[in-house]
């Protein structure tokens, strides 16, 4: 215990320090993003929407421990509801804010529906089966020509606003997608503390001794599954908004396996580890255009080199919201 | 008011692990199960908690049918267990450990906690602080917040009894809890589960250290390929001849293990001891 004891005497000083240079970071990527060009702003969305994603789907691989990689699914879900509820595809035009309601809710049912038949697998097998779910929704997206367009997709979405203020240029959408971020990382985060959140580490641990314990393990799992595709969702609808066109060419496989990666690089079951794997390998491929093909080698090194340095992510588990708040306002 | 076990039987094929057994066990007891390896005892519990399924008969607490029930539901009927083989959340901490078993009683109200953060503190803290009383009982209170796969096996032993007993059940099934433990964790094991037996539980113990069994036990049932052979107090189990003969096996010459027993019986006195 005494050991213990230092160490935790001597660790604030330096939690203090990453903490503030962690809020600063953000506050002046924050602040500089007005004056950024449109195409840099452009790139920051799509970092915020891949950070919206891999917070969702880290409830279920990161937080109850299994394996989907079929994840896309729920994005394309979100995506095409705003695709089919805003453009003259099918004549509907209702207003953004609605149709991410109907999104999410859309989503949580998708989100149930994949994971009652899968709830009896762990593993590879879970992994395969949502693969598989993945592509399914892509194909049938593929082939409802009279419902989705097809391949071609839906073009001439309407433009997005809520309550009367048009959202419309990157720099909107910037803020949008941090808000929702902001939002969405509190409310998982906050879940992720709850009874719920320990019954999901449970499960992760240990699923028949956490039946044992009494934990209903079904509803349990269909909660971590409906909550993360009505975040996947919510992402899809505002991704659709902001390009004002959907196609199924966006919700590939590769698509999925990009977000697992971005978990697992940064670190499982970290929301923090999210934001640095999806800067990792969002940003990066970006920042590396210049250099065509080479980048994907790049990247591949750095990932080797990464997964051999850092074997449980670049982010500690430990360095969570909770510490954050504490390195920045003492106690 | 007790824990019924009426003609149980578990059959996996051809074998059968478990044949017709009926027995009942009293609260304010400790109840010893012994027998050789394979004689059934394991099957036992894991039957009463639910982690295997019952063939034929039936398993009745207070009444209510278990049998029937799934496994979580039957921990939420007040039966709580530990395993032969540790089984505790490893990448969680002791306290975690603890703390999630509040989930049945509690996750009615987890959107609250989600929403509003005095309650979720106040929640957080409450059972916190329930839990640490029970990791005081077992003196791991200085190991609150260490990963419970990175303590000590002796810890992970006493942990576990103490994830077992935050929903202060009506039944607490310990399957071997002194396997791998030495000598002075066993005597405070042996403190601890004597310092637990209470008017209203049913303390069902699986045990090979039979110095353990005779002590703790207040009645003890012997298992002999999947039959209950005898039941009794430990004077009377050691008494029996039938309990030495089956702890030195069925081999078909009977005369000759009649012999071994009386040699045995005359070297050790009375206990019989095996550990797998």
């Amino acid at each position: 215990m005494a050991a213990a004891d230092t160490l935790a005497a001597a660790r604030p000083p330096a939690n203090r320090t990453i903490s503030w240079l962690v809020f600063a970071i953000a506050i002046a990527l924050i602040v500089a993003t007005p004056f950024l060009p449109n195409y840099h702003v452009r790139v920051l969305n799509s970092l915020l929407i891949y950070i919206l994603l891999g917070i969702g789907l880290n409830i279920v691989i990161g937080y109850t421990g299994l394996l989907d990689l079929g994840f896309v699914a729920f994005y394309a879900v979100g995506a095409y509801s705003y695709g089919l509820l805003a453009s003259p595809q099918l004549g509907l035009h209702m207003p953004f804010l609605l149709i991410l309601l109907v999104a999410a809710c859309l989503g949580a049912v998708t989100g149930i529906l994949l994971g009652i038949p899968v709830l009896r697998l762990r593993g590879d097998y879970l992994a395969i089966v949502t693969l598989g779910f993945g592509e399914i929704i892509r194909i049938i997206i593929n082939n409802l020509d009279w419902l989705t367009g097809g391949p071609q997709g839906i073009a001439r979405l309407d433009k997005a606003s809520i309550l009367g203020i048009q959202i419309a240029r990157p720099i909107d959408f910037f803020w949008l997608l941090l808000i929702t971020v902001l939002i969405v990382g509190t409310v998982v985060w906050r879940l992720e503390r709850s009874i719920l959140g320990k019954a999901w580490a449970a499960i992760r641990e240990d699923q028949d001794a956490a039946r044992g314990i009494g934990i209903n393990t079904t509803n349990a799992k269909l909660a971590a599954f409906a909550t993360s595709a009505t975040i996947g969702s919510i992402a899809g609808a505002i991704f659709a908004a902001s390009q004002r066109f959907v196609s199924p060419e966006s919700f590939t496989l590769q698509e999925s396996v990009l977000i697992v990666l971005m978990i697992v690089v940064g670190g499982i079951g970290n929301i923090f580890g999210i934001v640095a794997g999806a800067a990792i390998l969002i940003l990066l491929p970006e920042l590396l255009r210049e250099f065509a093909e080479w980048r994907i080698l790049f990247l591949g090194l750095l990932m080797i080199s990464l997964i051999i340095a850092r074997p449980a992510g670049i982010v500690p588990r430990s360095f969570g919201p909770e510490k954050l708040i504490r390195g920045l306002f003492g106690k | 008011m007790t824990l019924v076990f009426q003609s149980l039987r578990k059959v996996y094929g051809e074998v059968v692990a478990i044949d017709g057994v009926s027995t009942d066990f009293a609260p304010g007891m400790i109840h010893g199960v012994i027998g050789p390896n394979g004689a059934g005892k394991s099957t036992l519990i894991n039957m009463t908690a639910g982690s295997y399924t019952v063939s034929s008969g039936s398993i009745t607490l207070d009444g209510k049918r278990l049998d029937k029930l799934k496994k979580y539901q039957i921990a939420n009927s007040g039966i709580a267990r530990t395993y032969q083989n540790i089984r505790l959340f490893d990448q969680m901490s002791a306290i975690e450990n603890l703390e999630v078993c509040f989930y049945p009683a509690e996750v009615a109200a987890a959107w609250r906690e989600v929403i509003w953060p005095p309650y979720a503190n106040a929640q957080r803290r409450r059972r916190r602080e329930k839990c640490m009383e029970i990791l005081r009982f077992f003196d791991l209170q200085g190991y609150a917040d260490v990963d419970a796969g990175g303590l000590p096996y002796g810890r992970q032993r006493m942990l576990e009894i103490a994830r077992a007993l935050v929903a202060n059940p009506r039944v607490l099934l310990l399957d071997e809890p002194a396997a791998g433990l030495n000598h002075h964790e066993t005597a405070e094991l042996t403190a601890k589960l004597t310092a637990l037996r209470s008017p209203d539980r049913i303390m069902i113990v699986v045990e090979h250290d039979m110095d353990l069994v005779m002590t703790l036990c207040d009645s003890i049932i012997v298992m002999h390929h999947g039959k209950l052979l005898f039941r009794g107090t430990p004077s009377e189990v050691q008494a029996s001849t039938d309990v030495q003969l089956a702890y030195l096996g069925t081999a078909n010459d009977i005369d000759d293990i009649r012999a071994a027993a009386q040699d045995r019986r005359a070297q050790l006195g009375i206990r019989a001891r095996r550990r797998s």
